[in-house]
């Protein structure tokens, strides 16, 4: 019955690396294993801690990743580590459709937590899961079909949430949803004359990370909440990778003082210890859930264990402020950027960001991945966005300190200066 | 775990924040079937009210989430471990944990299905699946069976069978096609060159524990050989053992294509899922040229692969499928012997190990079982897309006794059943009161009332 294949003993840590890459091609993909290497992220991760990505072979890396902007608190963060040893020995998942003591008390926290009428709460694994779940909230709630989204944004490989997002491969799995559109980015103009009578929710990310770290006006944000409004469609914003202070403020909803109807979380409400994503939306809003219990289920979503851990991220979050650092931090990071613009106007287009989620786009997509291969023989690990592949995103964890920060940005400027001299450009 | 019970006070501010904060419909729902429990001292197969202290059989298990059992210490001690070294790592790293646990899943899975993608959840391993299937074919439509359930996210959502699911959420995905679970001749006239996949649960759960026979899962195989279609098990809820075999394929012998994971691949304390496919080919070049054409942040972390490689080892070492078959007959067995008993409520008890379905007589006695079966010690829930089928879904660890104290507890709520019953049967024979209470949502109004009066 069971096949007999050839083991690997992955407790042996004397497993050459190149062995744990032959495995990984069987198992996962040639191309997977291809495009590591190519990206710099032949890395086999291990014993990751603070700031640092660590490997099996005892190198350590600035994590200028982390996890698209999970790790907001460093990586395994003792308290919340200590949280989930906790819940681990006094609960489980529980029966999914059941109330528990654990969902209500963190619906009720992530309600105090988050400013404003955003006080309900559907929690979800992946993070297309909770943007399907938010279109159909806003189809649900609206009794309208048009979903419209701008260029440049990415939110998640789940169905509703591909057919919004700017990717390269959507006519690869046929029709997507139908009724949704995507119009251009911060132009008010085209964003009134998309929203109808049938828009059900216009959906953005106010800082698009992974188009160079984006970030729309203030005016177009509140017209588009006007506008919305007046055509009661609903305004969602998907705030996976800028929530929990990663912008300097709690969420970048706070930086506009623009409230959306529905907003979506991503796993920093664990800070990387839990699969935990989720929406918050208007107590208006939420009445089609009252009305019709139990139309979105997750199994995993609301898990016991991982609600106990969400909490324990949040009572850390209320007690260091991390938006207060990432304010600073941030500031100093993205005037070292912009100082690395002005020394290399050849290779660098702009600079954009808000707190610790900062980009560099490069005037090509070749320059980008050099930078981040780069980074990697330099000591920090750092990625291309997903839709500008021109640009790298730097997402550092909020807890870093001005000392580890000075070194980042010397790295940094290390790693532009070898760029610069490098023979690919001559 | 503390044994003291919860305040009243403190019961009544969970149902407060809950229903202000996620929903008061649920509550209402729940309510009505006297499903208002709080979970506590969750252990092996049985859990208790954490305000009045009763202890109830779990008969639902989060839908086949707790095969190696509630709160299984040697996993929790994985758990643990795994912190010592890992989070969850970050998603395109590879680590040691990803890929030993990748490895034991594939040993593991039959046939060539040697090839792995993490995923997040059952819905995202459906997602992963279709995606798939429609990449490497460059075909569109799928086919999938009517009640089916598959999750909630674009992709699955289109391909379910149940319209309370969807029909609010119109339009969703063209190119989705039901058939009626079981009939080939139907799925024979809907497939053709344009088909990307057929997606079948082997088992459907929440249409109902409906078996799929072999020669039915032969014939779709062939029907997919023939065309070039991808086969997709959904064994989200049959795999790991739950119907007395570690895969409900072997049965048949049918190995799919693509076969999708999720449920009690987290030892019911953490979310893992993936897809495994074979290594042909069309499905292996596919992946090789699109190596992220699905993931997953939350899928394969690196916490959650060290879980599921243990969970890996406790099913095979202690050979839990066998142990699902054996406890799975004495529990079918007592059941047909209650329902030859008890004709006027059941009409049918069907399934494979430890996945069994109980028909009743009519639509609005699954609700009305949930509740008299709550009042007897046992926590079930009736099928979402076929509400007169109870599914039965006990942790595989249960043993003869649990199997005999739970069958007696059953008989109890059949009894209660039967007062219901006495009342309601003249009723029923009038068909617009028949229509009437068949509807969940009048049944909720009634319940709400009757427990006003200590019913």
């Amino acid at each position: 019955m069971n096949k007999l294949k050839n083991q690997i003993n992955t407790d042996d840590s004397n497993v050459p690396r190149e062995d744990l890459y032959e495995e990984a091609k069987v198992l996962f993909s040639e191309g997977l294993v291809q495009h590591l290497k190519a990206k710099g992220l032949d890395v086999i991760e291990c014993q990751s801690e603070g700031i640092y990505i660590n490997d099996i072979n005892g190198n350590r890396f600035i994590d200028c990743y982390s996890a698209a902007s999970t790790y907001n608190l460093g990586r395994k963060n003792k308290t919340v580590v200590d949280s989930l040893k906790s819940a681990a020995k006094e609960t489980d998942c529980g029966n999914f459709i059941l109330v528990s003591e654990e969902k209500a008390e963190l619906s009720n926290k992530l309600a105090n937590f988050i400013d404003g009428d955003l006080s309900c709460v559907l929690f979800t694994v992946v993070r297309g899961e909770a943007m399907d779940a938010a279109c159909k909230l806003a189809r649900g709630y609206t009794g309208k079909t048009g979903l419209i989204s701008v260029d440049g944004g990415w939110y998640g490989h789940t169905g509703f949430a591909m057919g919004l997002s700017e990717r390269i491969d959507n006519d690869r799995y046929g029709r997507l949803i139908p009724d949704q559109s995507i119009v251009e980015f911060n132009n008010i103009k085209a964003a009134k004359k998309s929203i109808e009578n049938n828009t059900a929710a216009f959906i953005l990310e106010p800082l698009q990370v992974e188009k160079g770290c984006r970030l729309v006006d203030k005016d177009y944000l509140l017209e588009l909440k006007e506008v919305c409004e007046h055509y009661g469609a609903l305004l969602i914003f998907d705030e996976t990778q800028t929530g929990f202070g990663r912008t300097g403020h709690k969420f970048v909803k706070d930086y506009y003082g623009v409230d959306p109807d529905i907003m979506l979380f991503g796993e920093a409400i664990t800070t990387g210890l839990f699969p935990m994503t989720g929406m918050v939306f208007t107590p208006i809003v939420k009445s089609f859930f009252d009305i019709h219990p139990l139309i979105h289920l997750c199994t995993f979503g609301g898990h016991d264990v991982g609600c106990r851990v969400a909490c324990k991220t949040l009572d850390v979050y209320e007690q260091i402020c991390p938006w207060i650092q990432s304010n600073e931090t941030g500031s100093l990071l993205l005037d070292h950027l912009r100082n690395i613009q002005s020394l290399y106007p050849d290779l660098i287009r702009s600079v954009s960001g808000l707190g610790l989620v900062n980009a560099i786009s490069f005037t090509n997509e070749e320059l980008a991945q050099l930078f981040c291969m780069t980074a990697r023989k330099k000591g920090f690990i750092v990625l291309q966005g997903l839709v500008a592949r021109e640009s790298v995103v730097f997402r550092p964890p909020l807890t870093i300190t001005h000392d580890e920060l000075n070194r980042l940005m010397e790295l940094i400027s290390s790693t532009m200066k070898a760029i610069n001299n490098s023979e690919i450009l001559i | 775990m503390g044994t003291e019970l919860f305040s009243k006070m403190r019961t009544k501010k969970i149902f407060k924040q809950f229903g202000d904060h996620i929903s008061k419909g649920q509550i209402r729902y729940l309510s009505a079937g006297h499903l208002d429990m709080l979970e506590r001292n969750r252990q092996d197969v049985k859990f208790s009210d954490a305000t009045t202290g009763k202890t109830y059989f779990d008969g639902f298990s989060s839908a086949g989430s707790f095969n190696t059992g509630r709160r299984n210490t040697r996993i929790i001690e994985a758990l643990c471990n795994s912190l010592h070294e890992y989070d969850m790592g970050t998603p395109l790293l590879l680590s040691r944990s990803k890929i030993e646990f990748a490895r034991k899943l594939v040993d593991l899975a039959p046939g060539d299905l040697n090839k792995i993608v993490f995923t997040g959840s059952g819905a995202d391993s459906i997602e992963a699946a279709i995606k798939l299937a429609k990449g490497a074919t460059g075909r569109e439509e799928i086919i999938s069976m009517d009640k089916a359930y598959h999750g909630h996210s674009g992709f699955s959502l289109s391909a379910g069978g149940k319209d309370y699911y969807k029909a609010l959420f119109q339009p969703l995905m063209p190119g989705f096609r039901l058939a009626p679970f079981g009939n080939f001749e139907a799925i024979k006239k809907l497939a053709s060159m344009k088909t990307a996949a057929i997606l079948i649960e082997p088992i459907q759960g929440e249409g109902g524990i409906h078996v799929g026979a072999s020669k039915y899962l032969q014939n779709l195989r062939q029907l997919c050989d023939d065309l070039g279609i991808v086969l997709i098990f959904d064994e989200i809820q049959t795999g790991f053992g739950r119907t007395g075999r570690i895969w409900f394929s072997e049965y048949s012998g049918v190995v799919p294509d693509v076969m999708a994971l999720a449920k009690s691949i987290g030892g019911g304390v953490y979310p893992n899922a993936a897809i495994v496919y074979r290594d042909i080919p069309k499905l292996t070049e596919f992946v090789n040229e699109n190596p992220f054409f699905h993931t997953s942040s939350g899928g394969g972390t690196n916490i959650a692969c060290r879980i599921s490689s243990e969970v890996i080892d406790e099913l095979l070492e202690k050979q839990l499928w066998k142990n699902a078959e054996k406890m799975g007959k004495r529990l079918n067995k007592g059941l047909t012997e209650i329902m030859l008993q008890h004709p006027e409520s059941i009409l049918e008890v069907r399934g494979k190990g430890l996945m069994i379905g109980i028909e009743y007589r009519h639509e609005f006695m699954g609700m009305l079982m949930a509740d008299s079966l709550s009042k007897s010690s046992i926590f079930a829930a009736y099928s979402g897309n076929a509400p007169q089928v109870m599914r039965f879904m006990l942790p595989l660890t249960v043993t003869e006794k649990e199997i005999d104290d739970f069958l007696k507890k059953f008989r109890k709520a059949v009894t209660i059943q039967g007062y219901y019953l006495f009342i309601l049967r003249p009723l029923i024979k009038i068909p617009i009161f028949r229509k009437w209470v068949n509807d969940p949502n009048n049944l909720i109004s009634i319940s709400s009332f009757l427990r006003k009066f200590g019913f």
